[in-house]
């Protein structure tokens, strides 16, 4: 417990869209190689917050992030600096996973080839599979790596996502809601793989599903209305929460 | 005449309205206690029927009339054998002429008679144009009261009535369209019967004028080798592909621009900018190309030591491309928007730029609707006349030089109907065989490019 180092944390946090405040004053540490869970019920901004740690919130026009975010004890949020850099520290996965229309070799070596991390192909090759492996993917994919990820099943096709993500080696890796869009087996090895990513890297994982969040995290925080109500370790929060509303929320009397 | 008739179906048929409306649905409302439809429907069943079966009547009787007039009054010409077809049409234009006092010049006694029996036939047709039609008119609206006593459904009635109104629009526009293209085809087959398909469609000599030229001892118009359209395909070809130079790089780039680097206030005003392009007229853009661009390009070549000629191929290619500017960067833009914003989300989220993204992911993801805009685009180019006519020229040549005058299928089949042209003449037939091989090719692109296009749209919904 002494030697958990703190990898993000962040300070008064505020986020509007045009008007609408959507996060109010989030404070919260994420710590290294650890599985952070976010719940909380629709709409209560737990993908803004994850939004704002790759600064993927810049995408949107009408958004403003006001606060400090600080990854490594450097801050993020401020003008004139450079977000590739941040993106490629922190990596995302998504929701519904969105393989690029290429071949499944291509997909992975995109992050590579852009960052310039292969010298020549064979490292490039290198890379590829390493990730693939990386991700539990390699062995079924081995022999068409000339197929497009598109033509992948769900499951495979958001481990082709994180096999993506890793391909560049990031410290941290968001998910936003990663097996929402996938049946309970493809569910199972996603969970089995942030088991053994969190080795690796921090992952911060938005979920809707309370097992989930049980069965991967370490430390789980509650939004609610863009509010953070309750951030703990896992086993507090299921166990013996502080707040009744999260109480409410995991027993599934409300949300 | 006509609209005289016209004007009074309609009044019928706004009377039927009320009354089917507040009269009738009464009556029913009262022997039977309820009604299965609004009021109202009554009266647009009512008026339906009073309207539409009239209409239709007048408008065959119309088209029928004269050709039944004609018949009859040119059965005595006939038997002569010495009057062929075109002979007999000749005639009984100088009949009509004459009945309605317009003939100028002597008139040919003979035909007086003639002239004197057309209007008392057309009299005739005319009384019982409107005999049948009224009659039409009492005996729909009977039927249909009738119908709506014995309780059906006036509701679904009208519903089906509205079916086949809109069924028999769609139906004239497909049936123009078939139209179109038989006259066309008709046309080319005579010409093809006097100059062989091949030599047309491989001939490299296009000078129609010379067919003109007729052989005094046979009387015999010479058409060989002069009706080869090879440098027309090649003009067109030509002048397209240089409008493709200029609109493919501009209107993809700028489509780019506004789909994923203007920001949403910037596109609100560029885009519609840009499109204004489109709606300019296309004679202007002609005069543009004639009177700005064509002598700019000269004067250039005159400073540079260049011969350019002040109409030419670069002009009229370039302006033509100013053109269809818009037609590419619209259709790029909102190919691009349809590509799913997940896309673009993971290629940042590797900490890619805007341009590596646009690059590697939006373009590969788009190209076939941009392909499609392309292919567009070009079908359009290849049939724009008014530019070319103005700034290109009309020699046909088989020239690789674009600063001379060049020529297009378009341009020659303006130059061929412009004037007085008799229709059995090959040089005009020679119009009509141009216009059907530039018919095919446009569709040809327009099929490719739809089916482009739609297997895009298919990839991402």
């Amino acid at each position: 417990m002494i030697n958990e180092k703190i990898k993000i944390s962040t300070k008064n946090l505020n986020v509007f869209y045009a008007s609408k405040q959507a996060l109010f004053d989030i404070n919260i540490n994420l710590k290294e190689n650890k599985v952070t869970a976010l719940i909380g019920p629709s709409g209560c901004g737990k993908s803004t917050f994850i939004r704002c740690l790759n600064r993927m919130n810049d995408v949107i026009d009408i958004c403003k992030v006001e606060g400090s975010i600080k990854i490594d004890g450097d801050e993020i949020n401020k003008k004139n600096l450079d977000v590739n850099l941040i993106r490629e520290k922190v990596g995302m996965v998504f929701q519904k996973p969105n393989p690029f229309p290429k071949s499944i070799y291509d997909n992975v070596a995109y992050g590579p080839r852009i960052h310039g991390l292969a010298e020549n192909r064979e490292s490039l090759d290198n890379i590829v599979e390493n990730s693939l492996k990386k991700a539990a993917l390699w062995d079924e994919v081995k022999d068409r790596l000339n197929q497009p990820g598109t033509g992948l099943s769900g499951g495979q096709q958001q481990r082709l996502c994180i096999a993506r993500t890793i391909s560049i080696n990031p410290e941290v890796i968001l998910m936003d809601e990663p097996c929402s869009a996938l049946d309970p087996i493809a569910t199972a090895k996603i969970e089995e793989l942030i088991d053994e990513l969190k080795e690796t890297y921090t992952i911060v994982i938005v979920t809707h599903s309370m097992s989930q969040a049980a069965r991967v995290s370490n430390d789980t925080g509650f939004f609610h209305l863009g509010k953070i109500l309750e951030f703990n370790s896992t086993e507090k929060i299921f166990k013996n929460p502080d707040n009744k509303l999260t109480q409410d929320y995991i027993t599934g009397r409300f949300g | 005449m006509n609209l005289t008739i016209i004007i009074l179906i309609l009044i019928f048929s706004l009377s039927c309205f009320f009354f089917g409306k507040t009269k009738v649905s009464n009556k029913i409302k009262i022997s039977r206690g309820k009604l299965n439809s609004l009021p109202k429907y009554y009266g647009y069943y009512l008026a339906a029927w009073c309207g539409l079966p009239a209409l239709l009547i007048l408008i065959l009787w119309t088209f029928s009339e004269l050709y039944f007039v004609k018949f009859i009054i040119l059965s005595d010409f006939k038997a002569d054998p010495t009057i062929d077809e075109n002979k007999l049409n000749l005639i009984f234009t100088e009949i009509v002429s004459i009945a309605e006092k317009k003939f100028s010049g002597q008139i040919p006694q003979n035909l007086i008679p003639y002239a004197e029996r057309f209007l008392s036939l057309k009299y005739i047709f005319e009384l019982s144009k409107l005999a049948v039609i009224f009659s039409t008119i009492l005996f729909s609206i009977f039927f249909s009261y009738e119908q709506i006593l014995k309780n059906i459904k006036a509701k679904e009635s009208v519903e089906k009535i509205i079916k086949s109104v809109m069924f028999c629009c769609a139906a004239i526009a497909i049936f123009t369209t078939f139209g179109i293209v038989l006259s066309l085809l008709f046309e080319s087959i005579k010409f093809f019967t006097v100059v062989p398909i091949f030599d047309f469609l491989s001939g490299t000599n296009w000078s129609p004028g010379r067919a003109f030229i007729r052989d005094a001892s046979t009387e015999i118009a010479d058409v060989e080798n002069v009706f080869g359209a090879v440098p027309l395909f090649w003009g067109t070809f030509f002048i397209a592909a240089i409008a493709m130079c200029v609109a493919i790089p501009i209107g993809l780039f700028s489509g780019i621009y506004m789909a994923e680097y203007a920001s949403r206030k910037v596109r609100k005003i560029v885009k519609p900018l840009i499109e204004v392009l489109a709606g300019i007229p296309t004679v202007v853009y002609g005069f543009f190309a004639a009177l700005t661009v064509g002598p700019f390009f000269r004067t250039l070549g005159e400073i540079i030591g260049l011969e350019v000629s002040s109409e030419s191929a670069l002009a009229a290619g370039i302006v033509m491309g100013v053109m269809i500017i818009p037609y590419v960067s619209s259709l790029t833009d909102d190919v691009i928007n349809a590509v799913p914003l997940s896309l673009r989300e993971g290629s940042f989220s590797l900490g890619a730029t805007k341009s590596e993204t646009t690059k590697k992911v939006i373009l590969p993801a788009a190209l076939p609707g941009i392909v499609g805009a392309i292919l567009l685009a070009v079908s359009r180019a290849v049939g724009e006349t008014m530019i070319v006519v103005m700034a290109a020229g009309l020699g046909a040549s088989l020239t690789i030089n674009p600063l001379e005058a060049s020529t297009t299928i378009t341009t020659q089949i303006v130059t061929i109907l412009v004037g007085e042209q008799s229709f059995d003449d090959p040089k005009t037939q020679a119009a009509f065989a141009l216009g059907i091989t530039l018919f095919f090719f446009t569709l040809i692109i327009n099929i490719i490019a739809l089916q482009t296009v739609k297997k895009f749209r298919e990839q991402y919904e």
